[in-house]
């Protein structure tokens, strides 16, 4: 009798590790791609993970947790675009956990990458080249890249970047806290409604940095060798420095006490701007 | 006054409005004003379903009773769909045909079902973004024009993340009346100035966001 049970068991987790199987569809392709092309990803749930990529060849696997949708990859003839999306199949209506699949796709250097998501995260790692990437709600992480230009948009999803050099970043989110480690660049802005910005490092390549935000924090951890002319100013929140800022004498306008911060560290070859409605900005020296 | 008061008294209100600490309850309060948002949609409902036909006062007679019964109103107090059942002598006699009457029926239970399960949640324990401030939980009903429109077609489309989008809107809209302030405070502030233009950015981008996947 124990031994049926135990067959019966047995059978049924074995059915339904074949149904999880027969359900997941795992695709590959791979695409010659032109430098200066185009790659244009969407996928509602589930995940983008994107890794730099030697020579031309663009590869692409994704994997569907449902039979109701389809990852569809094609490229143009002349291999200027590629188009990477997930979609139902004719005749279905799925749901949003349906519509879930993961993509990891081998990107070469030189290409323009356009993602936009839904929930579903976004990973980037060591790519370069122009990268604009969009989630309403899915978090967003690149990191170890070089040179790269990049344009984020999020709805609620966190942001994170690490260890990014010659950056030229753009970055908006509404609700999402956005996280900045070791990141320098020519020019790097931050917005957010209610999100917190933090950032640490050196605020290095004598760039323009600005980071913004109506009701959420801004943490700064800088570190000692940072060169950099620094403003911070908060409305209605207040303003903490425990980093050694010589006093400038020009000023556009008059700091005040608590409120708002001006001032140089070493040749101040990096400007900083933070700027806060109701939120509280702090600068700590790393 | 807090939620539990407050939808005792909701059936007198729901259409008359209520006594001003009860409008003031219910503009502060998202899950009252979700409630009566869902209540005057089936009270919209019902009114459809026979718009030219009265019911015969009997018929208001026994559903006031029956919530009497229930205890979803109080005796003294007629609720607003009770005015409906004046009728002339004069007036022609339209009875209500099954169908009619038993639609009406299962509006009356679904409004009482909603006033039953409803739960009474006290103020300040509302889901939202964590820090966030009173006047950024703007009910849905609070938002108008191309907003309004806008959270429709999200809700409808990619229901999934229609919270977010309407929190997301509610914070910028506060953020853009916050900056407004200060530019009109000192317009030679150039903070102020910056951040207002920062706000409709903001702003810019939900609705390049929210729009462009509606249409996918």
């Amino acid at each position: 009798m124990r031994k049926a049970n135990l067959t019966a068991v047995s059978c049924a987790i074995l059915a339904m590790g074949a149904v999880a199987l027969a359900a997941d569809s795992h695709k590959s392709a791979t695409f010659t791609i032109a430098s200066g092309g185009v790659i244009n990803i969407e996928n509602p749930n589930g995940s983008v993970t994107l890794h730099s990529a030697n020579g031309r060849q663009l590869s692409v696997n994704s994997t569907a947790y449902s039979d109701k949708i389809e990852v569809d990859s094609s490229a143009t003839p002349d291999g200027k675009r590629v188009e990477v999306l997930t979609h139902a199949l004719p005749d279905q209506k799925p749901t949003g956990e349906e519509l879930k699949a993961d993509y990891d796709i081998s990107v070469p250097s030189g290409v323009s990458v356009v993602v936009t998501t839904t929930t579903a995260s976004i990973t980037v790692d060591s790519v370069s080249g122009d990268l604009s990437l969009s989630s309403d709600t899915g978090q967003i992480t690149v990191r170890d890249a070089d040179n790269a230009q990049l344009h984020i948009r999020s709805v609620t999803g966190p942001v994170s970047l690490v260890n990014l050099n010659r950056l030229h970043a753009e970055i908006m989110s509404t609700g999402g806290n956005v996280q900045l480690v070791r990141v320098s660049g020519p020019k790097v802005k931050v917005s957010s409604t209610s999100g917190n910005i933090g950032y640490q490092g050196d605020f290095a390549g004598g760039g323009a940095y600005s980071l913004v935000t109506h009701s959420g924090a801004i943490n700064v951890l800088l570190a000692e060798t940072a060169s950099v002319d620094l403003s911070a100013h908060s409305v209605h929140g207040s303003v903490e420095n425990d980093f050694p800022l010589s006093e400038k004498r020009h000023q556009v306008y008059v700091p005040t006490q608590g409120r708002s911060l001006v001032g140089t560290a070493h040749s101040g070859s990096s400007s900083v701007e933070l700027r806060s409605f109701n939120g509280k900005i702090r600068v700590k020296k790393q | 006054m807090n939620c539990k008061q407050f939808q005792e008294v909701l059936p007198y209100i729901i259409e008359t409005g209520g006594n001003p600490e009860e409008e003031e309850h219910l503009r502060s309060c998202q899950a009252c004003s979700d409630l009566v948002n869902e209540l005057q949609y089936i009270a919209e409902q019902a009114k459809l379903l026979l718009p030219m036909h009265d019911p015969h006062p009997r018929v208001w007679s026994n559903v006031e009773q029956s919530l009497q019964r229930e205890g979803l109103i109080r005796e003294g107090r007629t609720p607003r769909l009770g005015h409906l059942a004046v009728i002339t002598e004069a007036a022609p006699r339209r009875a209500w045909t099954p169908l009619g009457l038993g639609m009406a029926t299962a509006a009356v239970l679904a409004l009482a079902m909603v006033l039953v399960n409803f739960p009474a949640r006290q103020p300040g324990v509302l889901q939202g973004s964590k820090g966030v401030s009173a006047a950024v939980q703007q009910p849905a009903t609070q938002f108008e024009g191309e907003d309004k429109a806008l959270l429709g077609e999200i809700s409808q489309h990619r229901p999934e993340v229609s919270s977010a989008y309407q929190d997301s809107l509610g914070q910028i809209n506060s953020y853009i009346a916050d900056a407004q302030k200060a530019v009109d405070a000192d317009p030679a502030d150039a903070n102020a100035h910056a951040l207002l233009m920062d706000a409709y950015d903001q702003k810019a981008m939900l609705y390049e966001m929210g729009t462009v996947r509606s249409l996918d």
